[in-house]
């Protein structure tokens, strides 16, 4: 369809705007290094239990299936973006294979097992064959007799993001291990960690820490990573600390640290950044927006060049034409121009901009509505979640909070004009509340606390309906039925939770790709979580549905009966459009014969002269039998004429 | 289809139009022509060939119409035919749109010349005819035969609409003092053939003059996006299943502005510089315009070529997709491969009480669904659904497949129930992958280091704030703050009264521009901006509680200037550990290549004298050239850049510009002339994309460039 295509296109545009952060020179992607401990403890396996769902990866293997979980899931979610594995503590020593650099000496017992880089099918292919099939032919996994400098493994993780993610603009370093004292023994060597940490610091480089405990044993901060960890300045205190990950409370420690890093997974970028709220003329204060709901799609297809050792991807370059000479067009000369009436008409580039124009980047609240004014239909487009910034505006955090409990409160929303970038187009929102809250009262445990940024319609968004002329309103009876059911089909918790529905289409297809990638075998049938349950559906409400369905043509008979009847009322009126006759007369409820007319003809004996297709319409018309010979027709109809008349 | 629409103005230039009346500044025919161009530039916008126009002139100093061989035709002249309006016909109407010298005229006349012309025109086909008259009343008419006249409009099914300059309205609350009688006799005369039309109407056209300030809004038709049974159950095993046949259409839809093309001068106009300077000064008069394309030339990775790219031919590529940074060729016949192939369905999966849902998860657009026309079964079947959603307060959640082979989507179903209509509307859900999982801090209260929960602390509100914040909220009640068509309150800012202002504004401008080339762009309607910022009478009701809530928020704008260093001085571990105490002397004030960023930061962080910043900036310098100097093609590209940017933003900090200005004018110029190993423009072209040229005095008081000075440096080569 060109129309969807189109519509696509523009909303690529759209992102493409939102993309261009004019503040910083730094190339809007992120950078992952995991860095894994190799050591005994780690490679200790739980002890064996009998129960079927106990722990049997050690936490290293657990790591590894983690590292290999967080591979697949970003090449879907995150296609641009890089990722390595680094692993320390080896008694193997391998940096960059490029051989750009100074080879494995500098740094003793760290193992690169994955460059920094989109990770490519033969990267998950090797972690796989790792992960899975336990195959270790190189020995990588083998630790070394002794504690890996740790000052050795920040400079080294240093020394990749610095060649291989120069000027991204988010680099992070997730180091996961058990070992919460390294250096307990060596001043030197804790004191040489730190400063190398501070670089990671200066270089912008953010460390994630997943520590892993096991039985009774805790992991004490202060003991060495308190000196290796910054945190955002800004923000203070005000973040909860490092989540442990450990094995327990029916949860395997691979799934509690999968839960750990991906709650750190994608980095957190701002939409748009310090942008003022307005709460009130006078007071303001400022705010960051992310993107906390995205619509994931499939990457767009490419083009593959074929004829080299291997296939690779073709970058394409383009250069504007004018349509009627087609020589290249340099920027300076290129105009904007609206089409009118089969021509253009032209504004200069400094006039196009003031059309696009309507004042600097606010949110600006104008007042505040009853939550429950917001018809529910009143939606165009995703929201987006914003959070207090104190970097503009000190005392925004307490602002927004005291604004955000009051609408909590209250049940109310803001409504605001907001302008989130610069030229960007202006729109009506409602600041909705929300909040998180225990798993048990909230409908979206899943999402944090804050207000949201609800576009609202314009009047040029609505489409006009025009819905059926006529409305049966079924009756009590049939109601309560269809009630019986809805209570018998809630989803569980009463509630929808996205996480339990991936998107078919978007798993299918990268499911395919990595077959196709790793030259495995291709799988017949998709996964679907979004089909209905049509056998829990069937027993817990097949019943009440056969009961709803009874009803349903019970009423239907009753219904075509009084329809033909308020129809031959009607009809008695005068012009009533003829199309509108036989667009009715094709369905069995139709007839072109009033009531009045019908009497008429039974009385005159017209009726015997009747066609028998017109006879076999009118009986259907008034819910007679339209079956048997012309005279059985005449016969019933005259009988329904006697009995309405 | 857009019904057949052909329209006849008729336009009174008489040279009594060229007065200016009623306390004006403008004629009374520049004046109603306001309301003529912007109903023929809405003509030309829709670029349709079923929307004729006609022009006729009244009163012109010619006379060249069919039927000027019959008395009483005189100065009636057609301007246009009826046709197509475009933009050229438009710019030849244009010139003959001007008051001419005779007095005399006939109306009523010109009225017949309209319905012949469009009798002619339309034949008996089904079109919608209108007459358009705009006069200002003084020209001699002729009132015999008026019956006659209304009687062959009403056979011709034409709607005849009169527009009167300074005519009296009493709806419209007008009427004007000292009306020549000449003039009022004519005013009755057409009101009595108004009123003999079906569907006439006569008014004074400064209402409809009014009446433009308000936005139209684009109608259009229905789409369809699904149109199948909806189902609760499996049909196919389960006989009692839920099967209702509906159909679904869009509800809500965006509306975007009109869009841009990029165009050039055509070549035989483009002679040389000259030609675009030109083009600024006279704007679009007489200056044609060619669309640009685009084409793409595509190029693969190969080291052995000069700088590592070589082309490849279009014809010789493939299809495929990226998996990772692996390229999966997909042949052609196996285009569909990595396709999900669903059914088309429209299917319920489950319930949700309302109270479980929050709207900020729409993901996108709304539709509504009914059911099947003339379908009883379904309409009885839908209403009993939609009742029982309503009845338990829930919602439906279901899974959509608008066609087979589309990609399936989860919607939310809401039911909605008017008098005469019920419905179901729906918007899309997001997917597991959709939803990222950010962390926040909580805003009900703060967590320390030590794990302390604090309840009281200057990033939570105090009661007092709290207090301010809750009354000015209740204060600032948009709920019945508006009114409503009777004067009583309604709801401020509903939907249906709210207009995009991107979208009408362009509109309005484009409109304006294809008439009057010459005048500049028209400021924005106020209409457009009527929401832009609270209303102002209710502000100043409010005035003490928002003293109020400012006094007790205590906000506190930080110094532009001071941002940067805030960050720097609390750069320490959680542990609050002094990391440069630990370092060594001999790296204090060395930037090494490996470490550049890092060791930069330092070095400036402990220096003391000016000279030391110089000295760390000059090393900085010399390793962002050495990177260039030992790239091999683009591969050091992104350090140099990082190091550039930080050089940029520290020195920037410290108030030193001047260093890195110095520094960066250098490097241009090493890179445009080659001094820095080969062919190095391309790295130029990413430092102006970055934007990295010269700091200027906005950006750092201390600089002694001028904005222009550094537009300059980036554009220059």
């Amino acid at each position: 369809m060109a129309d969807k295509n189109q519509d696509w296109k523009r909303e690529e545009d759209d992102e493409g705007e939102q993309e261009i952060d004019e503040t910083s020179f730094k190339a809007q992607k992120d950078a992952v290094i995991l860095a894994i401990e190799v050591s005994e403890s780690m490679l200790t396996a739980p002890p064996p239990s009998a129960s079927k769902k106990a722990d049997r990866d050690s936490p290293l293997e657990a790591a590894l299936k983690c590292a290999y979980h967080l591979m697949e899931q970003r090449i879907i979610s995150n296609p641009k973006d890089m990722m390595g594995i680094l692993l320390f503590g080896t008694d193997k020593t391998k940096f960059q294979s490029d051989g750009n650099g100074r080879g494995g000496l500098g740094y003793p017992n760290c193992y690169v097992f994955t460059d920094l880089d989109v990770p490519a099918a033969e990267d998950v292919k090797a972690l796989k064959s790792l992960v899975e099939d336990g195959e270790d032919d190189d020995q990588v996994l083998k630790p070394s007799g002794e504690v890996a400098s740790m000052s050795n493994v920040l400079f080294c993780a240093n020394q990749i993001f610095t060649t291989k993610a120069a000027n991204f603009g988010s680099r992070r370093l997730f180091i996961i291990t058990d070992n919460d004292d390294p250096h307990s023994s060596d001043k030197a060597a804790t004191s040489a960690a730190a400063v190398r940490a501070k670089d990671l610091y200066d270089l912008g480089v953010t460390i994630e820490l997943f520590p892993i405990t096991r039985g009774d044993s805790s992991f004490d901060l202060s003991k060495f990573y308190d000196d290796i960890v910054y945190r955002d300045p800004l923000v203070e205190a005000n973040l909860s600390a490092f989540p442990i990950s450990k094995s327990g409370d029916g949860l395997t420690l691979l799934n509690s640290l999968i839960s750990n890093v991906n709650s750190k997974q994608t980095p957190k970028r701002a939409l748009f950044s310090n942008v003022p709220l307005e709460v009130a003329p006078g007071l303001q204060i400022s705010v960051k927006g992310y993107n906390v709901l995205h619509r994931q799609t499939p990457a767009r297809t490419c083009y593959i060049w074929l004829d080299g050792d291997r296939p690779q991807i073709v970058s394409g370059e383009t250069t504007r034409i004018a349509e009627d000479s087609t020589r290249t067009v340099e920027k300076q000369e290129m105009k904007k121009a609206y089409k009118i009436g089969g021509e253009y008409v032209y504004f200069s580039p400094e006039e196009q901009k003031s059309l696009r124009h309507f004042g600097s980047p606010v949110i600006r609240i104008i007042g505040f509505k009853p939550r429950s004014m917001l018809p529910v239909w009143a939606s165009v487009k995703k929201s987006s979640f914003i959070f207090p910034s104190e970097e503009d505006y000190i005392g925004s955090t307490r602002v927004f909070a005291a604004l955000w409990q009051k609408l909590l409160k209250d049940d109310k929303v803001g409504i605001a004009w907001c302008i989130v970038r610069a030229n960007a187009q202006p729109m009506l929102a409602a600041l909705i509340p929300s909040k998180e809250q225990s798993e048990d009262d909230s409908g979206t445990p899943y999402l944090p606390s804050g207000l949201w940024i609800y576009p609202l319609p314009f009047a040029d968004d609505l489409r006009e309906i025009k819905p059926p002329a006529e409305v049966s309103q079924s009756s009590d009876e049939l109601k309560t039925r269809m009630r019986t059911i809805v209570q018998q089909l809630q989803l569980p918790k009463a509630r929808y939770n996205p996480t339990k529905y991936p998107n078919p289409a978007l798993q299918w297809h990268y499911q395919i790709l990595k077959a196709l990638a790793l030259e495995e075998e291709v799988p017949e049938k998709a996964e679907d979580a979004t089909e209905p349950k049509y056998k829990a559906i069937s027993k817990r409400a097949g019943g009440y549905l056969e009961e709803w369905t009874e009803k349903l043509e019970e009423e239907t008979g009753q219904v075509s009966v009084s329809k033909a009847l308020k129809r031959e009322a009607d009809d008695d009126g005068p012009d009533r459009p003829a199309k509108q006759r036989r667009a009715a007369s094709e369905k069995p409820s139709g007839s072109s014969l009033s009531l009045a007319q019908l009497k008429l003809a039974v009385e005159s004996g017209g009726i015997a002269k009747m066609t028998v297709a017109l006879l076999k319409d009118v009986a259907g018309a008034r819910g007679l039998s339209t079956s048997g010979r012309k005279m059985d027709l005449v016969e019933r109809i005259e009988r329904w004429a006697e009995e309405n008349a | 289809m857009a019904e057949k629409e052909s329209t006849v103005f008729i336009l009174d230039l008489g040279a009594s139009m060229a007065q200016t009346n009623s306390g004006r500044k403008e004629s009374d025919l520049d004046w109603s022509m306001r309301y003529v161009w912007d109903k023929i530039t809405d003509i030309v916008a829709a670029n349709r060939k079923t929307l004729c126009v006609g022009i006729v002139g009244l009163r012109t100093d010619e006379t060249s119409n069919k039927l000027q061989e019959d008395d009483g035709y005189e100065n009636i002249s057609v301007l246009q035919e009826l046709g197509q309006m475009t933009m050229s016909s438009l710019r030849s109407l244009q010139s003959s749109i001007k008051p001419s010298k005779t007095l005399s005229g006939d109306a009523i006349s010109a009225i017949v010349v309209a319905v012949d012309m469009i009798d002619t025109f339309t034949k008996k086909l089904k079109w919608t005819r209108k007459i358009v008259l705009i006069t200002d009343g003084q020209g001699e008419l002729d009132d015999d035969d008026l019956g006659d006249i209304a009687k062959k409009m009403n056979d011709s099914n034409i709607q005849l609409t009169v527009l009167g300059v300074d005519f009296d309205d009493p709806e419209y609350g007008y009427k004007e003092d000292g009306k020549t009688s000449t003039k009022a006799a004519n005013e009755t005369t057409l009101k009595n053939l108004v009123n003999e039309c079906q569907g006439g109407i006569i008014a004074s056209i400064a209402e409809a003059i009014d009446e433009l300030d308000t936005p139209r809004i684009k109608s259009v038709k229905p789409y369809k996006t699904y149109d199948g049974p909806l189902t609760l159950g499996d049909p196919e095993t389960l006989p009692a299943a839920m099967n209702i046949n509906v159909e679904r259409y869009f509800k809500t839809h965006l509306a975007r502005p009109l869009g841009a093309s990029t165009v050039v001068v055509t070549s035989e106009q483009a002679g040389g510089t000259q030609s675009t300077h030109t083009l600024d000064d006279d704007g679009m008069e007489g200056i044609e315009f060619s669309a640009v394309k685009q084409a793409r030339a595509y190029k693969v990775n190969d080291p052995d070529a000069p700088g590592g790219k070589r082309d490849v031919e279009f014809e010789s590529l493939a299809k495929g997709y990226e998996y990772g940074r692996t390229a999966v060729h997909i042949s052609e016949s196996e285009h569909n491969i990595t396709k999900i192939e669903a059914q088309k369905a429209f299917s319920i999966i489950g319930f949700i009480p309302w109270n479980k849902y929050e709207p900020f998860l729409n993901m996108g657009e709304t539709c509504v669904t009914y059911a099947r026309k003339h379908d009883a079964k379904s309409n009885l079947a839908l209403s009993s659904f939609i009742w029982a959603l309503m009845e338990l307060e829930s919602y439906a959640i279901a899974r959509i497949v608008t066609k087979d082979g589309k990609d399936p989507l989860l919607v939310l179903l809401a039911p909605h129930i008017d008098p005469d209509f019920e419905c179901l509307y729906d918007v899309p859900l997001p997917f597991a992958e959709d939803v990222r999982s950010y962390r926040f801090p909580p805003l009900d209260k703060v967590v320390t280091v030590s794990g302390q929960t604090l309840t009281k602390h200057r990033l939570l509100p105090s009661d007092e704030l709290t207090e301010a914040m809750s009354d000015y909220v209740d204060a600032m009640d948009l709920s019945t703050y508006g009114i409503d068509g009777e004067g009583g309150s309604a709801e401020y800012a509903p939907i249906d009264e709210t207009y995009n202002p991107a979208v009408h504004r362009v509109n309005h401008a484009v409109k304006m521009r294809a008439v009057h080339t010459e005048r500049p762009i028209p400021e924005t309607p106020s209409v457009l901006l009527r929401f832009s910022s609270p209303p102002e009478d209710l502000i100043e009701k409010v005035q003490s509680r928002i003293a109020s809530l400012v006094e007790s928020a205590e906000v506190k704008k930080v110094p532009p200037k001071a941002k940067g260093r805030r960050q720097r001085e609390t750069a320490k571990p959680i542990s609050g550990l002094d990391v440069d105490a630990l370092l060594g002397a001999e790296r204090k004030g060395r930037v090494s290549e490996a470490n550049a960023v890092p060791d930069f930061k330092r070095a400036l962080a402990s220096t003391e004298e000016i000279s030391e910043i110089e000295d760390a900036a000059k090393q900085m310098g010399t390793i962002v050239r050495s990177l260039v100097t030992d790239s091999f093609g683009d591969s050091k590209y992104s350090q140099a850049l990082e190091c550039i940017g930080v050089m940029r933003e520290e020195l920037m900090n410290l108030e030193e510009p001047g260093l890195y200005n110095s520094f960066v004018r250098d490097l241009k110029k090493s890179l445009l002339s080659g001094a820095l190993g080969g062919d190095r423009r391309d790295l130029w072209f990413k430092i102006r994309w970055s934007r990295l040229g010269l700091v200027e005095q906005e950006q750092s008081e201390a600089s002694d460039v001028t904005l222009e000075e550094a537009e300059e440096f980036y554009k220059s080569r």
